[in-house]
């Protein structure tokens, strides 16, 4: 039998070619970033406050907000002509099919960061570390652990009315430690302070992501099957 | 002796106080197509649904080879084809992509000839290379046959196939549910089209409210009076307690 990584992979592929095609979530998720961005810098004191100084918080907020964007809508693809009770019929372990959505979720979020964060660095003219790979690290377990939480409550949402205004309720409690640690340590990288500063907080978001991708592997069965 | 194909123990499905699917039991033999009959509301969808295993019973067992289905293995529905009147296709991709996606789902060894033929077989080979979105309804029904019996599974579900169809589609997937009958194959046609159902079926059900109100072979309903009988066998069920 095949792994379920490699039916996770044919799951993630078809979402980012639909995606491709569409653009529908990247396009709505780049705009918010831009504009959110832009409201940011007409909101802020720069006589009273360092844009570089707040930065990585508002990257992090304005990269959950325009995630939500994109991840209260993984499943309406699937949504769109039954194609949801066709993967449920399907030789297609319930793991795969989840952890195929957090890929694409994940590859669409790093998309949205790198854009969240050059428009950032454009407007509050925020010096990117010469080593940019701790960076990356930080960004890259804050996306995934963020796409494992939101596909799941995405899937839980899903089946509701009110799925798109539930959605940020249920996820913003469990993302607090995630804002926590990841802005905390995005600070420190952009403040120029050297890499080995962050391993700590590298290590606790990566914790927090296996969590929620263990969750979530263990949950969505329940969560689709009902 | 060899266990029918499929089997059904007194399988109940509720949500909340209603009881979709109500102690139904049955057997389907290798080759064997059974049509099941019934009003809108009798839990016909909702008995496909738990045969599919997209969904749990609340009670009652299904065998598949005469074994009881585990939820957690999934492999028993690399032999099932399900058909709905919901195409399950991805409007973005091609016809082609929407094939190629479900025959990699079943791991399909000859993708492209299997593809390349489920295109052939429902009349759509030339417009392969055109988005599903913009289709007619009787063509994303027809990509959704071929989509069905792409992986050529032993055990067919149909779910009002009928539903929407322009004349030539209906016909080719006539012809299509004909072919089926080669004796390899199971099927089970739920539908409310009462004529097309019973000239397609080896045996009839009739469902309402949740239960079987009749089972049997073709040949037990009337001649000429299968509406007649239809409709009595509905109204007693439903003026049972």
């Amino acid at each position: 039998m095949r792994s379920i990584l490699t039916l996770a992979w044919i799951v993630a592929s078809k979402d980012l070619r639909v995606e491709l095609r569409t653009r529908e979530r990247l396009a709505a998720m780049g705009a918010f970033v831009v504009l959110t961005a832009l409201l940011f810098n007409y909101a802020v004191d720069r006589t009273e406050v360092h844009p570089g100084r707040i930065a990585a918080g508002l990257i992090w907020m304005t990269l959950i907000l325009a995630g939500l964007l994109g991840l209260g809508r993984t499943f309406e693809l699937e949504k769109e002509d039954g194609a949801f009770q066709g993967l449920l019929a399907a030789p297609l372990p319930r793991e795969a099919l989840y952890l195929g959505k957090v890929l694409s979720n994940t590859v669409l979020l790093a998309l949205v960061t790198t854009l969240t964060v050059l428009v950032f660095a454009l407007f509050y003219q925020v010096v990117l570390p010469r080593n940019p790979f701790p960076l990356v690290g930080v960004l890259f377990l804050g996306v995934t652990g963020f796409a494992a939480l939101g596909t799941l409550f995405s899937g839980i949402t899903a089946g509701t009315r009110m799925g798109e205004t539930l959605l940020p309720v249920l996820l913003f409690p469990l993302l607090v430690p995630l804002v926590m640690f990841g802005a905390s340590a995005t600070a420190t990288l952009l403040g120029g302070f050297p890499a080995s500063e962050v391993f700590g907080t590298l290590r606790i978001l990566g914790a927090f992501t296996l969590l929620a991708l263990t969750a979530g592997v263990l949950l969505f069965r329940f969560i689709v099957e009902e | 002796m060899i266990p029918p194909l499929l089997e059904a123990r007194d399988l109940v499905r509720s949500f909340g106080a209603v009881q979709a699917v109500d102690g139904i039991s049955f057997g389907l033999e290798i080759g064997e197509t059974l049509t099941v009959l019934g009003p809108n509301g009798a839990g016909k969808s909702t008995l496909l649904a738990l045969l599919s295993g997209s969904l749990h019973p609340s009670s009652g067992r299904i065998l598949f080879r005469g074994e009881p289905l585990d939820p957690s293995d999934t492999s028993w529905r690399a032999e099932l084809g399900l058909l709905s009147h919901r195409t399950f296709l991805y409007g973005a991709l091609t016809a082609r992509e929407n094939l190629s996606f479900w025959g990699r789902i079943h791991g399909l060894a000859d993708l492209g000839d299997r593809v390349a033929e489920g295109l052939a077989q429902v009349g759509l080979a030339e417009v392969a290379d055109r988005r599903a979105g913009g289709f007619s309804r009787g063509m994303r029904q027809r990509l959704s046959l071929a989509r069905t019996l792409l992986h050529d599974p032993a055990l067919v579900l149909l779910d009002e196939p009928f539903t929407g169809l322009d004349l030539h589609a209906s016909a080719l997937l006539r012809e299509v549910l004909q072919q089926l009958r080669d004796g390899r194959r199971s099927v089970i046609l739920v539908t409310h089209q009462l004529a097309e159902g019973i000239r397609l079926a080896d045996r009839v059900a009739i469902q309402s409210r949740g239960r079987f109100a009749f089972l049997g072979p073709r040949s037990a309903l009337p001649a000429g009076e299968e509406e007649r009988f239809y409709r009595r066998a509905v109204e007693q069920e439903a003026g049972a307690p």
